[in-house]
């Protein structure tokens, strides 16, 4: 193709160039779309696992949960604790002669407290008077 | 003018026939502005004027107008054997009116010559036949105000579409690109978020470990809330005339046993327990309920 040709066909190949120009140009557009949308997925898949690790270890692995379990042995009278052993992350308890009211309080404060509750054991010892034992870990 | 076979670009220089001039003393100062009323002066002097393409410079104090049919042009130009896209830059023998003070031979039969400032084709036997007729160097002239063969001849598309459709192109071009980019700057922010929440959590990286440490605090959520859940259910089923007798957690599994003051009480609790979708047993006062967490 000599200089002649070129010149002959300017204004087609000005046009042609424009049109490429117009066609790359959509195609980069929708290369963007397609980059985008693959990767807000992607993005938001990992920021959802992420942040959903954060909040659930911060719920059930919190260190500072111990000081919220010791509220379980003040919350009843001493009297009532056959025995309360917290052991590293780990605590295993037992109460006896529990009034119905006393019985619900150690309950709802312990289905309150962001704990695994490994075991649980309430029988009704006499009329009125619960015994309860547990083993909770965090 | 013998045929003739072009190997490289030329340029045309226009005898009178080819073309009519009209002198107008005009008080515009730019050729675009004299352009413009072209069509209307020549109108008494050409047919359709349609056909017809202008070209205007400013000679001395006028306003030199030509109309020129450049299919005409093109037709005889073919019939030489020269191809239009050979032809760059087309002249007006007028503007040659300096040069052909003195006659230049043509062919055999006329001669060009400038007659009162207008360049004219004067046949030869009109001419005393002693006249000397210098040759016209061309290399020598510089000719200005050229007119472009036309894109509207050579090209499939004329000049004007060709700017019209490569300026709209452009901007579309260009606003695909500004689209583009800015679709790809929307995701930058969760992008450099998700990059944050990395460097605090380096060990999440790789995703092995982020869906294993997942999947064990969400076992550990499901679990505990389903117990506490089932807690809270079994506390409901009690009333003034039930009494909890025992409630067991272990492992996966709810157990308890609620003794009640008479059977449609225990009846009631059955019901009731079921309808939480408890494993119910009734057995005369006692009823003993169970759901696997």
């Amino acid at each position: 193709m000599n200089l002649m040709t070129l010149q002959r066909y300017k204004n087609e190949i000005i046009l042609l160039i424009s049109v490429l120009f117009a066609l790359f140009s959509f195609i980069y557009k929708l290369s963007a779309n397609t980059y985008v949308k693959e990767n807000q997925s992607r993005i938001h898949q990992q920021t959802n696992e992420i942040t959903n690790i954060i909040s659930l270890k911060k719920q059930w692995g919190n260190k500072k949960i111990v000081n919220k379990v010791k509220i379980l042995k003040t919350i009843v009278p001493a009297s009532k604790i056959k025995s309360f052993q917290k052991k590293s992350k780990k605590l295993v308890a037992s109460y006896t002669g529990l009034s119905a009211n006393e019985l619900n309080k150690l309950n709802n404060k312990l289905i309150n407290i962001p704990i695994q509750i490994v075991m649980l054991n309430i029988v009704q010892s006499t009329k009125n008077q619960y015994s309860m034992e547990f083993t909770c870990k965090w | 003018m013998e045929p003739m076979t072009l190997e490289h670009s030329v340029e045309i220089i226009l005898t009178p026939q080819f073309y009519t001039l009209i002198r107008e003393v005009l008080d515009v100062k730019f050729s675009y502005q004299a352009k413009q009323i072209s069509a209307s002066l020549f109108d008494d002097y050409i047919g359709n004027s349609t056909d017809y393409q202008y070209h205007v410079y400013k000679c001395n104090e006028e306003w030199c107008f030509f109309a020129y049919n450049i299919k005409e042009i093109d037709y005889f130009l073919e019939s030489k054997g020269i191809e239009k896209h050979r032809v760059s830059k087309i002249y007006f023998a007028q503007q040659l009116d300096d040069v052909l003070k003195e006659p230049i031979q043509l062919s055999s039969k006329n001669i060009l010559q400038s007659i009162e400032g207008t360049v004219t084709i004067i046949p030869i036997r009109l001419m005393e036949s002693n006249i000397y007729y210098k040759p016209l160097n061309l290399s020598e002239l510089k000719l200005n105000s050229g007119v472009t063969m036309g894109a509207s001849l050579n090209s499939f598309i004329s000049l004007k579409e060709t700017i019209m459709l490569s300026s709209i192109f452009f901007i579309f071009g260009i606003v695909f690109i500004t689209e583009g980019n800015r679709i790809k700057s929307s995701i930058e922010s969760e992008d450099k978020q998700l990059t944050e929440l990395f460097n605090e959590n380096n060990s999440y990286i790789d995703s092995t470990v982020r869906r294993t440490v997942l999947n064990k605090y969400k076992k550990i959520e499901n679990t505990e809330r389903m117990k506490r859940q089932s807690m809270k259910e079994v506390s409901k089923l009690l009333s003034s005339k039930s009494q909890l007798m025992t409630l067991t957690i272990q492992k996966n599994k709810i157990l308890a046993t609620i003794k009640t003051s008479n059977v449609n009480i225990s009846k009631q609790v059955d019901r009731n327990a079921k309808a939480k979708k408890f494993k119910s047993i009734n057995n005369g006062l006692n009823v003993k309920v169970e759901k696997q967490l």
